[in-house]
């Protein structure tokens, strides 16, 4: 085969293999998209409602807020603390200890405070707090 | 007889299975000093097609919806004949698979067998272990009960400390931030669609490598035990009046899978709660983690090394480095020496490594 033969082949050789990568590319971002956001997933902003006689002096409310785990503490002095229930450490849920009034990750033995503050063991942050306000004896969180 | 000798003969003629039978078989020939360990490929080929048959059983009845998926699995156990056999068979399957894949590749570390030209072999049979460790957990979610619920929740929020990107690929692997609906699709997607593909993909390539190079000597009982191939070109590696793959060498095999079939019958029926806890028992709920919620065995030394560095980072970073460490062994140990006993620094690093990783599993188990 001459050389302007072979050189011509090897041309539309690369044209082939520019636009096949041309149609990788341009089915793998949508195919990406499609894969990255379910779209039943994006309600945030929502609001919770929770009557406070539901939860008695010192115990604790777990709920589904925004898609994650949440917790509405009443502590014994009274006072709310609404946080996010999921451990910063490896994100298991958090539970509340009656007796101790603190939360113990059951995963790694991380201990927080009531109001969410790292007292011991691997969480590397306090866990999040969320908004609240209360109106008429009904806590409302978000 | 006579109708099946006409069948052999027809097919015979057409593809020349005779031929390959006596070139390929009977005529491939193994090293003298082969051993029992070179049999364990044939075991995790036996329990591969096992896991794919025992699975796709499974499908038949499993539902991989959240409020259906935990009640499904408890039919399959207590309503489908044999349906308690057939989970069994998949749930401690992929736990032996695991077991024999890392015998399979410690017997590979200490004969050598890794060091050039085989580093392709090595490096498609440590991915081969990823892949494995990846069905297993993918699998893990389906049953969607409390351990499998807590134990994927753990697994995926430690890619949560890679910077930059962390969070977002939490939620690309969950397709949530938390571990829900669209994470039990996926995972059910991976695991019965693109994890055995690539599966099956990858074993091709690994024996097709090893027919290309030709299967390497062990060496023990040898008395010039370095490495022959000096780098120069490529030479299939050739057993002059070595013994054949059949009949001798598939006698092996058949002992060693009778030998594993039976262990593995032992635990099916025996010791069955050892790989389905009672956590198990109970269905996934999302507000609830249970008490010392533990991963699977394989995955303890992780969960341990995890534990024992203060931050996730560190955890995660020791162990990308570990694993990088042991993918690119052939790389880095270049010695012609193939004899454990003749290398002593790596054989005792090597030794050190595996006391330390069943130091951890243990102390993982009981911590």
């Amino acid at each position: 085969m001459d050389d302007s033969k072979r050189k011509f082949i090897n041309i539309c050789l690369g044209g082939v293999a520019a636009l096949a990568a041309t149609a990788i590319a341009a089915v793998t971002y949508p195919l990406f998209r499609y894969y990255l956001v379910p779209p039943t997933d994006k309600k945030s902003g929502g609001k919770t409602s929770i009557p406070l006689n539901e939860i008695a002096l010192g115990d604790a409310k777990f709920f589904e807020f925004n898609g994650v785990a949440a917790v509405l503490v009443r502590k014994q002095d009274g006072t709310l603390a609404a946080l996010s229930a999921v451990c910063p450490h490896l994100g298991c849920i958090v539970q509340w200890e009656k007796d101790r009034q603190d939360f113990l990750c059951p995963c790694h033995a991380g201990y927080f405070t009531a109001d969410g503050a790292v007292i011991s063991g691997p969480p590397p942050r306090a866990l999040a707090k969320i908004p609240y306000s209360l109106a008429n004896g009904v806590v409302t969180i978000g | 007889m006579e109708f099946l000798r006409n069948i052999y003969n027809w097919i015979d003629v057409r593809l020349g299975t005779h031929e390959i039978i006596t070139e390929k078989r009977t005529g491939y020939l193994l090293p003298r000093n082969v051993n029992a360990w070179y049999s364990l490929g044939s075991v995790l080929l036996v329990i591969f097609c096992l896991q794919i048959i025992t699975g796709m059983l499974l499908m038949l009845y499993y539902v991989p919806d959240i409020d259906k998926a935990f009640d499904s699995v408890s039919f399959i156990m207590t309503e489908i004949p044999l349906g308690r056999l057939v989970r069994l068979f998949h749930a401690v399957g992929s736990s032996m698979m695991l077991l024999v894949l890392l015998l399979h590749m410690f017997s590979i570390l200490f004969m050598g067998s890794y060091k050039s030209p085989r580093e392709l072999h090595w490096l498609t049979g440590f991915f081969l272990l990823l892949l494995a460790m990846g069905i297993s957990l993918t699998g893990y979610l389906l049953p969607w009960n409390q351990l499998s619920f807590w134990a994927t929740t753990v697994a995926t929020d430690c890619a949560s400390s890679i910077p930059f990107i962390g969070e977002n690929l939490v939620e690309l692997l969950r397709g949530g931030k938390q571990v829900g609906l669209h994470t039990l699709g996926r995972f059910y997607t991976l695991h019965v669609g693109l994890l055995p593909a690539l599966i099956a993909v990858l074993i091709g390539v690994h024996l097709f490598l090893i027919q290309r190079t030709g299967v390497s000597t062990p060496p023990f009982g040898l008395e010039d035990t370095s490495n022959q191939w000096k780098g120069e070109s490529f030479v299939y590696e050739e057993h002059p009046g070595g013994i054949p793959f059949f009949p001798n060498f598939f006698l092996q095999d058949m002992i060693s899978i009778s030998l594993y079939l039976a262990c593995f019958m032992v635990f099916v029926f025996f010791f069955p709660n050892i790989f389905i806890p009672s956590t198990s028992y109970v269905p996934a709920n999302p507000l609830v983690t249970p008490s010392h919620i533990k991963p699977e065995w394989y995955f303890l030394a992780n969960y341990q090394t995890l534990k024992l560095f203060p931050s996730e980072i560190i955890g995660l970073t020791v162990q990308a480095i570990a694993m990088a460490f042991l993918a690119l062994l052939p790389f880095i140990d270049r010695g012609e020496e193939k004899h454990p006993l003749k290398r002593p620094l790596f054989t005792f690093c090597a030794v050190s490594g595996i006391l330390l990783w069943i130091g951890m599993t243990v102390w993982g188990l009981y911590s």
